[in-house]
């Protein structure tokens, strides 16, 4: 997609407490990403939130947050799923015509509210996973951990390698607002196990977060701001939620999601093109199976060379920059901030964490147990 | 902007109160497969799909997810939306969206609710449990019995205070909510996917069932529904190649407000019978569709009425009438369905309401009439031209419009 | 289909809300009851719109600006909408219906619920004239029950 639809400003934080009401948070960042426009909220055609009842303990939650977000007597509409959706969703609104703004708002308060698995928990069949007990977000992310070690050849210890990495970028962004340093391969591997193979330092933190994305259309765009990023390409796919037919060391629906969004994007080569990627990795092991099922890498190089920092800031192919989700995970705001961060990236703002000067950078964002779902967005200066 | 049809619908069998024979994605792949009878398509015709419900009315999140396999989206993008009643609307509007973008050709809607599953009470409540929470440690008396009622004491929620203000406004009195009431559930009763029916329904006979919270009867009031309903939409071009009848999207639009219902810790501004959104959202509808005068353009309604009341205030709020004018239609007969103005001839959502489907069912209902489709009965005898399907949701706050023509939007 | 075919069994679930542990703005509840408990409300009004609500939120919704400006209001009003409920809240008949009123109170923009007492239901009207009856200051605690209810003017 040529210049069509571009992101203008984002507005984002993360942290296991932030100390907020999610009104306040909504609030803030909303106000945060206008200020950074300088233009208020009337100048917004449209809201789309990206929150989950279920998080939040309460039916129709967006009702006390259009309130905060500035969507008071204007379009407003909720994307109940990770908050990648919900940039799709705004790019899909400015293509049809009518807007040429959006306001996407992505949110939770998983790290002081509730349980984050307990939202994966609800998610299973009542009828028969619920019942059993056997299966929940974690024991299948190990099922899947298991099946990747096994199918690379690699051992426990490279989950811990692999986990190190990742929390060391982190601890080098200043948008993770958690206490990182020092948490090294020992540190790792002496956190408790919380389904074996995975330990507590192998699984993403509980988080609060939210994220504020303002979309516009080329002409909107080029006025509110002079470094427009704008959107390529995305597209999204589903598995089956029937797990133990899938194959579990690699995600088809991660895989068609990229091959939708790279057609889009006019992408042939997505491993030698992108220069950048930042995926949602909720466990040790998804971002080298996500980087390899979407083309990005070798299946069989990808984890080792994760794992030994091979793909970081000074990479060719420079993956989660950030820290990615591992490092911190508000649901639902999740792949929200991989745009945001691609966004910072792309205009060479993100800092210490800064990946050299991508021009092509994919984002990604999952729901579901075991990678079911999957959105890619690729993004372009 | 490109032009966008409704090329498909899908119902469930029937719509009761209790489904015991189907699971939750077996309910739903029941209405996939009657909207690719309907139109003649298979699941490899589709290009995307969206998916609305309240997932908290049944305890299974995201819901999508359990039932991909069923609603045959493997391997395909989906996109689920909630926001509250209009729930199906919205998941509506976003599939236009993806056809509209000019990115996909045929997309499908899905939508549900099996309360029967659930309880919607819980689930309603739900909607303000931190500030009931929070009343209650601030000294609230849930009886109801003194001071600051926050609930709206006890069980009156705040529709009854929208009920007692719209009458105020419209001069309207309860016995009109009676015979609107009656009037839906005659309609349900020609309408094979409606769940409350009764052919011999009369304004007295609502009238005689127990006053719940003046001015709000029983007889006024929705059931708790099982059903799903699918909508298949297509671009101009593929609409051509497949649809032998379409009904073609003249515009979307929506709006929200403030939360208006006993939310002590935000305070309240409007006036829940105001509906200042419903006013926004049916304006920009208008103007998107270039119709200059609904009371005159538009030949049919569906309105979203949890509550009997609804279709009167919406009648007046949509612009379709004067503010005072709905009962004087209703008692001349003007909105039955060999009427003038043919309102909720689908029987609404005050004799059906499986939340998730209730506001897409009103477009589907649109959709059908002016197909000619609309079965059992309730096929008005008018031709449509124009119908205009609204959607009522969040904490009465948050509002939707579609408007559908016989042909393709002269723009 | 429908109802007729019994082959089904029936698993029970519960949704646990236990997990939650809900934050909820405070200072402009505080001010509300730290108001009550000396007989009088106090609400927060936007500098910039002149909007005054109560209890005053944080932010005003119309210009998405933060908001901490305390005002006085008055303990009187104007029935704006009203409701006379038969039953209680879990669906038990009352012995009495009970009316719950929305009240615009005099220098406020916001409405608040109230019951209103030793009135027939059948005779209340929207656009009446009602006062707060406060309960008397030795049994004010700083709590929504220092309000014993509304009663006309």
């Amino acid at each position: 997609m040529d210049d069509k639809v571009a992101i203008v400003g984002i507005e984002y934080s993360q942290g296991d407490d932030l100390g907020l009401t999610r009104e306040r948070l909504c609030f803030r960042t909303v106000r945060g990403v206008l200020d950074k426009l300088g233009i208020d909220r009337h100048a917004i055609d449209c809201f789309i939130l990206a929150s989950n009842d279920f998080l939040e303990g309460r039916t129709i939650s967006n009702v006390f947050e259009d309130g905060p977000v500035g969507a008071y007597l204007k379009d407003e509409t909720k994307v109940e799923m990770d908050g990648i959706n919900a940039v799709v969703y705004g790019a899909l609104r400015i293509l049809e015509g009518n807007y040429d703004t959006a306001m996407v708002i992505a949110h939770s308060l998983c790290g002081h509210q509730v349980s984050p698995y307990l939202q994966v928990q609800y998610s299973l069949d009542p009828t028969y996973d619920r019942q059993l007990g056997l299966l929940n977000e974690l024991s299948g992310a190990a099922l899947q951990a298991r099946a990747y070690l096994r199918s690379r050849g690699l051992d426990e210890g490279w989950l811990d390698r692999a986990a190190a990495a990742a929390l060391a970028n982190g601890a080098a962004n200043d948008m993770v607002t958690r206490s990182l340093d020092g948490a090294d391969e020992s540190k790792v591997a002496s956190s408790s196990y919380l389904y074996e193979p995975l330990r507590e330092m192998h699984c993403y933190p509980p988080t609060d977060g939210a994220c504020a994305i303002v979309l516009a259309s080329a002409g909107r765009a080029r006025e509110l701001t002079d470094r427009p990023v704008w959107i390529r390409g995305f597209g999204s796919s589903i598995d089956s939620y029937y797990f133990a037919g899938r194959d579990l060391t690699r995600s088809a629906s991660a895989a068609d999601a990229a091959r939708r969004a790279f057609a889009m994007a006019g992408i042939s080569d997505p491993a030698s093109e992108i220069g950048l990627a930042e995926v949602s990795d909720l466990f040790a092991y998804q971002a080298p199976l996500l980087a390899a099922s979407m083309g990005l890498a070798d299946a069989d190089e990808a984890p080792r060379r994760f794992a030994e920092g091979g793909f970081g800031k000074d990479a060719r192919l420079a993956l989660n920059p950030s820290g990615g989700a591992l490092s911190a995970h508000p649901v639902c705001a999740t792949g929200a901030v991989r745009v945001a961060e691609a966004f910072r990236q792309l205009r060479g703002e993100a800092g210490a964490v800064q990946a050299g000067e991508p021009r092509l950078a994919l984002a990604h964002g999952q729901d579901g147990l075991c990678l079911q779902q999957n959105t890619v967005v690729v993004l372009g200066i | 902007m490109r032009d966008v049809a409704i090329i498909g619908v899908g119902y469930c069998p029937v719509f009761v109160s209790k489904r015991n024979d189907v699971s939750i994605p077996e309910m739903i792949s029941e209405a996939v497969w009657s909207a690719y009878r309907n139109c003649g398509l298979t699941p490899e015709d589709m290009d995307a799909f969206t998916f609305g419900n309240m997932h908290t009315f049944e305890g299974v999140n995201m819901p999508h997810l359990w039932s991909a396999d069923h609603i045959t989206a493997l391997g395909k993008p989906i996109m689920r939306i909630a926001t509250g009643g209009t729930t199906g609307m919205s998941a509506f509007h976003c599939a236009y969206y993806h056809v509209a973008s000019g990115l996909y050709d045929t997309v499908m809607t899905v939508t549900f609710e099996k309360h029967s599953e659930g309880d919607a009470q819980v689930g309603l409540a739900g909607i303000i449990t931190p500030e009931i929470m929070t009343m209650l440690s601030l000294g609230i008396d849930l009886t109801g019995g003194s001071g600051m009622c926050g609930l709206g004491g006890g069980s009156a929620g705040g529709i009854s205070f929208q009920a007692t203000s719209y009458l105020h406004r419209s001069g309207a009195g309860i016995e009109h909510i009676d015979a609107q009431a009656a009037l839906e559930r005659r309609n349900a009763a020609k309408n094979p996917y409606a769940h409350l029916k009764d052919p011999e329904c009369t304004a007295e006979k609502i009238a005689a069932t127990p006053m719940v919270s003046y001015p709000i009867r029983f007889g006024h009031i929705c059931p708790t529904t099982d059903g799903a309903t699918v909508c298949i939409l297509a671009s101009a071009e593929k609409a051509a190649k497949v649809a032998d009848k379409a009904a073609w999207i003249h515009a979307v639009a929506n709006c929200t407000s403030d939360p208006t219902t006993g939310n002590l810790i935000e305070g309240l501004i409007t006036d829940p019978a105001e509906q200042m959104s419903c006013q926004i959202a049916a304006k920009k509808a208008y103007e998107r569709a270039g119709i200059e005068d609904p009371k005159k353009e538009i030949d049919l309604v569906e309105i979203y009425n949890g509550f009997a009341h609804q279709t009167l205030m919406y009648l007046e709020k949509l612009g379709l009438c004067e503010a005072g004018e709905a009962h004087r239609m209703l008692e001349r007969g003007e909105t039955e369905i060999d009427g003038r103005l043919p309102v909720n001839a689908s029987g609404g959502v005050v004799s059906t309401n499986s939340i998730g489907t209730s506001a897409l069912n009103r477009v589907t209902e649109c959709a059908l009439q002016i197909m000619g489709k609309a079965e059992g009965g309730h096929q008005v005898p008018k031709k449509v031209r124009k119908a205009l399907a609204h959607g009522w949701g969040g904490l009465m706050q948050y509002n939707t419009v579609t408007i559908l023509g016989d042909a393709p939007l002269k723009r | 289909m429908g109802e007729g075919k019994k082959d089904f069994r029936v698993v029970s679930g519960a949704w646990e809300l236990s997990g939650f542990n809900f934050r909820v703005e405070g200072r402009g509840m505080r001010l509300m009851m730290r108001g009550m408990k000396e007989g009088k409300f106090t609400g927060i009004r936007c500098g910039s719109c002149n909007m005054v609500y109560l209890p005053g939120p944080f932010y005003c919704r119309k210009c998405l600006v933060e908001i901490d400006e305390p005002v006085d209001v008055s303990d009187h009003g104007t029935i704006r909408s009203f409701t006379a409920t038969m039953s209680d809240i879990r669906g038990n008949p009352l012995a009495e219906p009970q009316i719950a009123l929305m009240v615009q109170l005099d220098g406020c923009d916001s409405w608040i619920m109230g019951v209103l007492r030793d009135v027939d239901w059948r005779e209340v009207r929207i656009g009446q004239r009602v006062k707060v009856r406060w309960k008397p200051p030795e049994e004010r605690t700083g709590s929504l029950q220092d309000m014993d209810c509304f009663e006309y003017e």
